[in-house]
């Protein structure tokens, strides 16, 4: 160690042996100042701010060169919201020792972060300010500056400390205790804050075991910054005329329903049918006019049938034309069956005067084989029991010859007629069949049959 | 019961960021091993 007087080396001893100067004391010193170093930082770790401060106060009047205590002291400071004395110390932490890594990082960390400056001295200045409103009496707009300051910077104890004590004053110990609360928690033995906090305690105590609250006591509340005192009294007629807005409203709400339901539902139901009436008509003419449509397409497509039918008839010429060739040709070999179905085939209407001449003289020829071919295709149908071809059949004879086979035709064209329920025409055949052959087999059983209808007759006791 | 107008004259305006050379400047640095420095050549020049 050297001497702090002349510089000599002193080793241990206890007093330079070049200039006679206390070198004990000068340790002592020292040593005291590391002392209150780390009786602030104990301090400080434990969030016992003010302690601190004032540990490390003393540590740096006992040695301006302990720079971790210095460094530590601007520490504090900031955490309690006064960063102009945190960069203070460090500025001089830097200054009484160049090589300072600690007060380096701290002083760029401040430098690098950008607007915390000119925000943290914006609520410096709101805070000085507020300072200023309370000693010239104006405490509200001290209070509204003081709650800026909190909001902007929250750490600034302060700041929590002035309004608390503004609360205290205009007895609202509940913010107060609020406020004190908060500073608290950042510097936890401050003397001043406890001091407040014994203070606001009593007089809770006081309000709460004390006397009964009278009517007229005052009701305090937030609207957004401002604290809106009134007196009870007000607030409960506040109340009432709060309740009547709400009864106003619940009686327009229900005069509203009672307007829509006698006025307003039935306009609107009567513009429902007359828009349904016009609907109703609408359909009306769409569907007369559809129907006019269908008419005329109708009308269309008869006109197309007949222009088809026109068409089929000449197309049908040359086939019948044909099929009479064949006719004449097969009659003219001897084959009189085969000419018999080919004549049927032909359609005498299409035919000209000579082809129809031409018909009729071949059909002549070839009628009794003809009949004779429906008559017994005829006869097959009845003794099948299909009465209905049958009927078909019998009906070609007896259109051409009713007294085919001595009235055989005739009446079996009845007969069938019986058995398929048709009575009248059915006594009609018989009865001619009795009128032409009367005392034949076939006027016979007709005559049963007229006299007892119900008759049964098996059909192939009578087919033949 | 604290008496508000004494409390508030405990509150001092805090520093601000223009004010903080001029703070620096007018802190008085004098330590004890300055005083002790003083004293000791004191001494040594009276003798």
């Amino acid at each position: 160690m050297q001497c702090f007087m002349c510089g000599a080396d002193v080793g241990d001893s206890k007093v330079c042996y070049n200039c006679g100067a206390d070198i004990l004391l000068y340790k002592q010193i020292i040593y005291t100042s590391y002392v209150f170093y780390n009786q602030g930082l104990e301090k400080a770790r434990v969030k016992d701010l003010s302690g601190a401060i004032e540990s490390l106060k003393s540590a740096i009047q006992y040695y301006k060169y302990n720079t971790r205590a210095r460094n530590l002291l601007g520490l504090c400071y900031y955490q309690t919201g006064e960063l102009v004395r945190a960069l203070n110390e460090w500025v001089l932490s830097k200054n009484l020792q160049e090589d300072n890594p600690d007060a380096d990082r701290y002083l760029a960390e401040i430098e690098n972060a950008p607007g915390l400056l000119s925000k943290i001295n914006s609520t410096i200045k709101k805070y000085n300010q507020a300072i200023e409103y309370c000693k010239a009496g104006s405490r509200d707009l001290a209070s509204i500056q003081l709650k800026k300051v909190i909001s902007q910077n929250p750490n600034f104890v302060k700041a929590h400390q002035l309004l608390a004590l503004l609360y205290i004053q205009e007895h609202k110990y509940a913010d107060a205790r609020k406020i004190l609360s908060q500073a608290a928690k950042i510097d936890s033995n401050n003397t001043t804050t406890i001091r407040y906090i014994h203070e606001v305690k009593e007089q809770l105590k006081e309000q709460n075991t004390g006397r009964r609250r009278k009517k007229n006591d005052t009701v305090t509340f937030a609207d957004g910054n401002d604290t809106v005192i009134m007196s009870e009294n007000s607030f409960r007629s506040m109340l009432d005329n709060s309740r009547s807005s709400f009864m106003n409203i619940v009686l327009g709400l229900i005069l509203g329903l009672l307007i829509c339901f006698f006025l307003v539902v039935p306009t609107v139901r009567d513009n429902v049918k007359d828009g349904n009436t016009d609907t109703v008509l609408a359909l009306n003419e769409e569907l007369a006019e559809a129907n006019t449509n269908n008419d005329n397409l109708q009308s269309e497509i008869d006109e197309l049938k007949a222009s088809l039918s026109a068409f089929d008839d000449k197309q049908d010429v040359a086939t019948s034309y044909d099929n009479l060739f064949a006719a004449q040709n097969y009659y003219n070999e001897g084959d009189t069956a085969t000419a018999s179905e080919y004549i049927q085939l032909v359609t005498k209407e299409v035919l000209g005067e000579q082809g129809q001449a031409a018909y009729d003289s071949l059909y002549g020829q070839l009628s009794p084989a003809i009949i004779q071919g429906y008559y017994d295709d005829g006869n097959n149908f009845y003794t099948e029991e299909n009465y209905e071809s049958a009927i078909i059949n019998f009906k070609n004879v007896v259109d051409v010859d009713e007294n085919y086979n001595s009235g055989a035709a005739l009446f079996l064209l009845g007969d069938c007629y019986r058995l398929t329920d048709q009575n009248d025409l059915a006594l009609e055949c018989f009865e001619k069949v009795v009128e032409l052959y009367p005392s034949n087999k076939w006027g016979r059983q007709a005559k049963v049959y007229i006299a007892a209808d119900d008759t049964q007759l098996d059909a192939k006791e009578v087919g033949e | 019961m604290i008496d508000f107008e004494e409390e508030l004259k405990k509150y001092e305006p805090a520093i601000e960021v223009e004010q903080a050379e001029a703070d620096i400047k007018a802190r008085d640095l004098t330590d004890l091993t300055d005083l002790i420095f003083n004293m000791t050549a004191q001494n040594n020049v009276t003798k």
